[in-house]
């Protein structure tokens, strides 16, 4: 696990890095469940899933996450968060679209999801956050150095709609700077997410 | 206790470049132990109703930001974006080490008055040679550069050498091969054409610009004039037309360098 303060925002963020995720559908029913349980039990539910779940295989570059958390702070702290949680919006920025179920469906946890990048948000620091990570995912936790090995960047020209541009189909032939200008043009998205045509 | 407002706290935290008449440039790393990033906050003109302030300065970021991603999307060599705030006027772009292309011709930054037998400034030749590339080469970045700007129907509004940056080679070696090595920046003013004259007027803009700034420019700007048709192909024809009847109207006697 990774922890990245934010002084200007109060803040500090921890992002940790889990592969070989095998209870990704599991998770993602109990995420579904825990919003619409009631009394304490709902709360205790709700604590424990309290993260960002995102799809690795969709982010680019540590710069790419670092982009969407920093955007969706700026909203929470604007008070003008398109979704119902800090969290949520992460997911939310890394979407081009403004359609907050297809963000989920595609950035966040779904069945056959088997990398995921898990994020918590809180302005109050809380211990024990790598160990309640850990309990809610059954994976692997790596460095996040190995996040650029396993972008699917078909996927992402896919979702980013990168396909039709010039400058990406012109780089075809070269696969290091294609990944370069990709990275690129989807933070640059991710940042302007709030003002985006 | 940080300042309740994040961006205002953010600035706060960042190096004053400089500043010109519409904003303030910083440099900040966004990230903890991340690469630096260039900071440009539109500040609050006094003079201006505080509502219509407010509007023009989000308007203006957003099509900035708008303007670079379009450049990004279409192969034009431009930093890319890093953070934006519309409503308080801050926009991040990605921090380029390197120098201006006016800089680079010899003729200092925008600000210091620039002049060749001064201690400060450094010849052209020298810092050419540390960049590794030659003054013909360079003017023909910019042509090209401009070109394809203008054949994705982008128009910058504002081309000066000042607005143009030269990466230095130290921080190529980062980059795969293939990228570009010169820049186009500050897209403030930029927007959307397909109009041969509005690209006219832009190369207009900066031949004055070469002009004011550079002495015997005139050949200097031949060369990046070259490297733009080059790769504007049938386009130019049009454009180069438009170019030379507009320079018969505004010096119409004839003071039109060759």
């Amino acid at each position: 696990m990774e922890s990245f303060a934010y002084p200007h925002f109060s803040s500090t963020v921890h992002v940790a890095l889990f592969v070989h995720v095998t209870n990704a559908a599991k998770l993602k029913a109990r995420i579904v469940r825990a919003s619409t349980l009631e009394g304490t039990e709902g709360q205790v539910e709700r604590e424990a899933v309290n993260f960002a779940f995102v799809d690795a295989r969709l982010v680019t570059s540590v710069l790419h996450i670092q982009t969407a958390i920093t955007q969706a702070l700026l909203a929470a702290a604007q008070n003008t968060l398109r979704t119902k949680t800090v969290h949520s919006e992460v997911i939310w920025a890394l979407n081009p679209s403004n359609n907050i179920t297809e963000a989920l469906r595609r950035y966040g946890v779904s069945d056959d999801t088997t990398a995921l990048l898990v994020i918590r948000i809180d302005p109050l620091n809380p211990s024990g956050v790598k160990s309640r990570m850990s309990a809610a995912v059954e994976g692997t936790q790596v460095p996040m150095s190995q996040l650029a090995s396993l972008t699917d960047w078909v996927s992402v020209k896919k979702y980013n709609k990168l396909n039709v541009d010039p400058v990406i189909r012109e780089a075809q032939n070269n696969p290091a700077r294609e990944h370069h200008l990709i990275d690129n043009i989807v933070v640059s998205l991710v940042a302007m997410k709030s003002v985006a045509a | 206790m940080a300042d309740s407002i994040p961006t205002t706290a953010l600035l706060h935290s960042s190096t004053l470049i400089t500043q010109g008449a519409e904003a303030k440039v910083y440099r900040t790393s966004l990230h903890p132990g991340g690469a630096p990033v260039l900071l440009k906050h539109r500040f609050s003109k006094r003079y201006r109703h505080s509502t219509l302030d407010a509007s023009l300065t989000r308007a203006r970021v957003v099509g900035e930001a708008r303007a670079l991603l379009r450049c990004l999307r279409c192969g034009v060599s431009v930093p890319g974006l890093r953070f934006v705030d519309a409503a308080n006027g801050v926009l991040g772009i990605e921090w380029v080490n390197g120098r201006s292309v006016r800089f680079l011709l010899g003729s200092g930054d925008e600000g210091e008055e620039a002049d060749g037998n001064e201690d400060g400034v450094v010849a052209d030749e020298e810092l050419l040679a540390e960049y590794g590339v030659s003054k013909e080469a360079l003017m023909k970045m910019v042509g090209t550069e401009i070109a394809k700007m203008h054949l994705a129907d982008i128009v910058h509004g504002d081309l000066t050498t000042s607005n143009m940056m030269l990466r230095h080679p130290s921080s190529i070696s980062d980059l795969p091969q293939g990228m570009q090595q010169l820049l186009l920046i500050d897209f403030g003013l930029a927007y959307t054409s397909s109009l041969t004259e509005d690209k006219a007027v832009d190369l207009y803009v900066l031949e004055r610009a070469f002009a004011s700034t550079h002495p015997d420019s005139s050949p200097l700007f031949g060369r990046v004039l070259e490297g733009y048709k080059e790769k504007m192909g049938k386009e130019w024809t049009a454009i180069g037309r438009r170019l030379e009847e507009g320079k018969l109207v505004a010096c119409p006697h004839g003071q039109v360098d060759s």
